[in-house]
């Protein structure tokens, strides 16, 4: 069958739907059809797995002329998600076309939901069309005669690739792609991206650098166009308009018109437990929402999430207080309006759930900015100039992450077994591994078979063996059992079930949190006030309780920062607060109170001022710095200036930062002329000050947490087996000072550091931070009280430290408190 | 280093690693060693460095170069797990030692009493003398003072400037000292301060009594 024919199954199913099909589909066609690899550059909700699925279907036909009839058993092509919860959607929409064209194909889902059962006939039996995950995709490469399996594999087709490209998971894609390639001849590769700053790397990315797969591809933009209307909720009244926080509730009665003018309505919140909250005041205050109202985020159970989901699209629900849980997939026609509650933390982000409002084709997306404190107005004007701009942010990729190689390498020893020199030639063609030296590969292959570098008699290290003939494998079953247990790299807190003691699931949560619970305490969750029995195994027994509580469970939310270009639009915003009231945006006007406070004893800065101000409270001395350069660069700079100064006096200090500066807290007063006249905000050495600062505070040491648990060193356990194997249980904090103490030079200790270093502290981007504040006025004033600006700082909990004090001189002046 | 302290007339030195002595007895109170650990986790695949192991013994010779006790008494908890390759490392330690060595078994401690008496180490519940009483466990006995191990103390200071930091401890109660735990490769389980204790920081080098404070901020 030629091209041609093949086309026309396709446009006449699109016209038997009353379809047209989109330019960027038929690109994607022809491009897959030709046998080329590629990244389609679409949102979601416009059909874009229409544009892969047709053509996996329509090589098949080609291939199988007789495809009506005869039924060509083995995988054909397999569809990456980043989240389970698609997979239903995905597969009812390949399902409809294998179907419609009267092919036999087979389609199935593979996740952590998938039985047991079904597992063991796909083993036998594999679906057509495989739909599963990344951690899915990994435990398939982790069981015996794989490579068989994925012989006649056409194509891997990675959805919601921004959303792994940025993280270790894109990592494994990465890793487990380069496996295909050598395993499936025919395989094309095909990733789906929402749009961010680097797409282009985001292909390389995928394919491989300089490899014949990536000269052999495309990059496809669907170029589909929405009008996207922001609207901030303006407080009515400024002067009592808090100046931190990050709740909201202040505006939940403005929140209610818009509820009511529309017909589904999405709030957006950035946390589960903002989301647990919103839930309970909103019922609180309108009861009469009962019903129609409802509330969707991760730890939620299954059954409900989907519950919720099937009720908005059959429109029986008026509003759903989410997380990003709604963020994907999944489209919801009849959602008209979305509310975002706080800044979103990413411009990306926000167009993403903006785009959830409005889907019919034409309609513009209407998403409503709620400001939580003051200064995000500043933030949602910002926004506004952001979405005009498409000033998305970069997703940036990982290097020479050993702990997921590490990971990988095991899962093959633990199925078929690897000869090193194979899969050394694979890996050195993955983007993350480009530069991996010979000794570093060494080094992985020496801790996999003797778990360090040197083999001592006693010891007695068991996990991956070396064949006589080089093959590495693993042929103990606890290690095997165990390590397909821990695939996986999303790391959480380990987490506990919830349920009724009487039995019903309700959720689950972090440990963290449970286990400062005593007996008799109530807590909210899932929007049920619940009274804590006990806890057993890995599980909370709870029952339903009618007492008040404040006591909601915090999930540790990521902290995204802004991208140079967003702090740049942030930072013009905020210049506008100099000019007449006409020449100013309407968040920014509404702000003239708050600017007012600012100017009774700082200033708002200018284009070529940059501010300081330092003033004493009961918590100890503050010195705040305003760069307005977004979270990242504050903390790599807070991190540099600390270390600077720790060198001119012993001094321990607190660090805190936001989007719009730092702090640094000390219980002694710093002398900021001092620091001004030693240029402690140089470039100079920058680079080599910032590495010696992480050493003195813990950055590095958090980082290494995921570290652990990926690379295998910490065993969480099993999820909901009730299996305890608590003798095999270490935290990585101890783990890490074992490592500091004896094997500094372990890689996987290392790279905490680089980690830290390349991926958080963005030292690029300080650099130019730093010669622009360089080319600036410093203003420094002393205040009598904390100012509005510097509210949102010296508020935050979450804080770093550095020390350069006697640990002896530090505790003399501290104290334990008494129990009460 | 040391910090004296005086128990119902006798005399009792903490040492900054986390051993206490007896001077009146010359006795050496070591708690929570867990040898055994690091290799039980390498033998399971997680790839603990070696060097850990070695560093257990050399903090007990140094403990006991230091003070020279008769009597050597393990707290429990001196072995992690089942019998693994540092039991043999620990023969060699013991035949070099000229102490009597006894170990009040705690909970990890399975690794049968045979094997210990083996070498000449003494395995009892627990120790009686005078009026005190040694256990793994806490324990509160009327007439005794009950020094123990088993909880791994630490304590969290805070000062001005929200500093905050954690470190090892004794903890002593009216009734009881619980001793911290000496072992390389273990955690451990931050005490709330009570009144009428006290609690003594490990810094690493020093031994440092703790100022205890109520809180002066109400609803923090």
């Amino acid at each position: 069958m030629n091209r041609n024919e093949l086309y026309n199954i396709a446009e006449t199913w699109f016209k038997e739907q009353k379809w047209k099909p989109f330019k960027f589909q038929k690109d994607t066609w022809t491009a897959f059809l030709q046998g080329k690899h590629g990244l389609l550059n679409a949102p979601t909700g416009s059909g874009k797995t229409y544009a892969l699925w047709f053509p996996v279907v329509l090589n098949y036909i080609k291939n199988n002329p007789d495809y009506k009839t005869k039924h060509k058993k083995g995988l054909k092509a397999i569809w990456i998600t980043p989240l389970r919860a698609l997979s239903n959607e995905i597969k009812q929409s390949a399902e409809r076309i294998t179907k419609d064209l009267g092919t036999q194909m087979t389609v199935g889902i593979r996740t952590g939901d998938t039985s047991t059962k079904e597992r063991f006939q796909q083993k036998r039996n594999m679906p057509d069309l495989l739909i599963t995950t990344p951690e899915s995709l990994q435990l398939l490469l982790s069981s015996k005669g794989y490579a068989k399996v994925f012989k006649d594999c056409s194509a891997i087709i990675v959805d919601e690739w921004h959303e792994l490209l940025g993280t270790k998971r894109g990592v494994q894609m990465e890793l487990g792609i380069s496996r295909l390639k050598s395993v499936s001849q025919e395989l094309r590769i095909w990733g789906i991206s929402a749009t961010i700053g680097n797409l282009e790397q985001g292909r390389e990315v995928l394919l491989g650098p300089e490899t014949t797969t990536l000269k052999n591809s495309v990059l496809i933009k669907a170029k589909l166009h929405k009008k996207i209307t922001v609207k901030s909720i303006i407080p009515k009244e400024m002067e009592t308009f808090p100046w931190r926080g990050h709740l909201g509730l202040k505006l939940l009665e403005d929140v209610v018109p818009i509820i009511n003018k529309s017909k589904t309505t999405l709030l957006f919140t950035n946390t589960r437990s903002q989301c647990e909250i919103w839930f309970q005041k909103i019922l609180e205050k309108h009861p009469e929402y009962a019903g129609e109202f409802a509330m969707h985020h991760g730890s939620v159970n299954k059954e409900t999430r989907v519950w919720v989901e099937q009720a908005i699209r059959n429109e029986s629900l008026k509003a759903v207080v989410c997380t990003s849980s709604l963020d994907l997939g999944v489209d919801f026609a009849p959602v008209e309006t979305v509310i975002q509650i706080g800044g979103p933390k990413g411009v990306a982000r926000f167009l993403q759930r903006a785009g959830r409002s409005g889907h019919s084709p034409g309609k513009e997306s209407v998403i409503h900015f709620l400001p939580t404190h003051a200064m995000e107005l500043i933030e949602a004007s910002a926004m506004k100039q952001a979405v005009k701009h498409e000033a998305v942010e970069d997703r940036i990729p990982y290097l020479n992450s050993f702990d997921v190689l590490l990971q990988y390498l095991t899962t093959l020893a633990v199925s078929d077994g690897f000869y090193p020199d194979e899969i050394y030639k694979e890996i050195k063609g993955t983007f993350c591994y480009q530069g991996i030296s010979e000794a570093q590969w060494q080094w992985l292959l020496n801790f996999l078979v003797m778990g360090s570098q040197s083999l001592q008699s006693y010891d007695e290290y068991k996990k991956v063996a070396v064949e006589e003939d080089g093959k590495f494998t693993v042929t103990n079953r606890g290690i095997a059992m165990r390590h397909r247990f821990q695939i996986g790299t999303i790391v959480g807190d380990a987490n506990i079930v919830v349920k009724y003691q009487k039995g019903g699931y309700i959720g689950s949560i972090e440990e963290f949190f449970i286990s400062k619970l005593k007996q008799g305490d109530v807590f909210t969750f899932a929007g049920r006030n619940l009274e804590f029995i006990r806890v057993k195994g890995m599980q909370a027994h709870v029952k339903n309780s009618t007492k008040r509580t404040n006591k909601v469970p915090s999930w540790m939310g990521g902290r995204l920062s802004f991208s140079a270009q967003m702090s740049e639009l942030l930072r013009q915003e905020l210049y506008t607060a100099a000019l007449d009231k006409k020449q100013q945006s309407i968040e920014i006007q509404s702000l003239a109170p708050m600017f007012k406070k600012q100017r009774e004893e700082s200033i708002v800065p200018k284009p070529n001022e940059f501010l300081i101000e330092t003033f004493k409270t009961r918590d100890g001395y503050h010195h705040i710095f305003y760069p307005f350069e977004g979270r990242g660069v504050h903390e790599a700079m807070s991190s540099m200036l600390a270390y600077r100064i720790s060198l001119l006096m012993p001094i321990t200090c607190s660090l805190a930062y936001n989007d719009y500066g730092f702090e640094l807290l000390s219980d002694k007063k710093i002398d900021i002329q001092e620091v001004l006249d030693n240029n402690l905000l140089s470039t100079e050495y920058m680079l080599s000050d910032l590495q010696k600062s992480l050493n003195s505070n813990e950055m590095a040491r958090r980082k290494f947490r995921d570290i652990a648990v990926i690379s295998g060193m910490v065993f969480t356990g099993y999820p909901n087996k009730g299996i305890k194997m608590k003798h095999l249980q270490s935290s990585s904090q101890l783990l890490f000072d074992v490592f500091k103490d004896f094997e500094d030079d372990n890689l996987l200790y290392q790279q905490a550091y680089t980690e830290t270093f390349e991926h958080q502290l963005e030292e690029g981007r300080l650099r130019l931070a730093l010669e622009r504040i360089a080319a600036q006025e410093i203003v420094w004033r002393t205040c009598t009280k904390p100012t509005p600006f510097s509210f949102p700082i010296i508020t935050d909990r979450l804080r770093e430290k550095l020390s350069s004090e006697k640990l002896a001189d530090r505790i003399k002046r501290m104290t334990a408190i008494l129990m009460k | 280093m040391t910090e004296a302290i005086q128990i119902h007339n006798q005399n009792f030195k903490m040492h900054a690693s986390g051993v206490l002595f007896w001077e009146e007895e010359s006795m050496l109170l070591i708690s929570d060693v867990h040898l055994g650990k690091v290799s039980h986790f390498r033998k399971f695949g997680a790839a603990v460095p070696q060097q850990a192991v070695q560093n257990n013994f050399t903090a007990m010779d140094t403990a006991i170069n230091y003070f020279h006790p008769k009597t050597v008494v393990f707290m429990g908890d001196l072995f992690h797990s089942s019998l693994n390759t540092e039991w043999e490392l620990f023969e060699i330690w013991v035949a070099e030692q000229s102490t009597n060595i006894i170990l009040v078994s705690g909970n990890h401690d399975i690794i049968s009493p045979l094997k210990y008496e083996a070498l000449g180490v003494k395995v009892i519940e627990e120790l009686i003398l005078n009026n005190f009483l040694l256990t793994h466990h806490p324990e509160e006995r009327d007439g005794f003072f009950n020094f123990c191990g088993h909880i791994h103390p630490a304590i969290k200071l805070t000062g001005f400037g929200r500093q905050t930091v954690r470190l090892p401890c004794f903890y002593k109660s009216p009734i009881q000292l619980i001793l911290p735990a000496f072992g390389t490769f273990t955690g451990t389980f931050t005490l709330q301060a009570k009144k009428d204790c006290e609690v003594f920081a490990l810094l690493g080098d020093a031994v440092l009594p703790v100022t205890l404070s109520e809180s002066k901020r109400k609803g923090r």
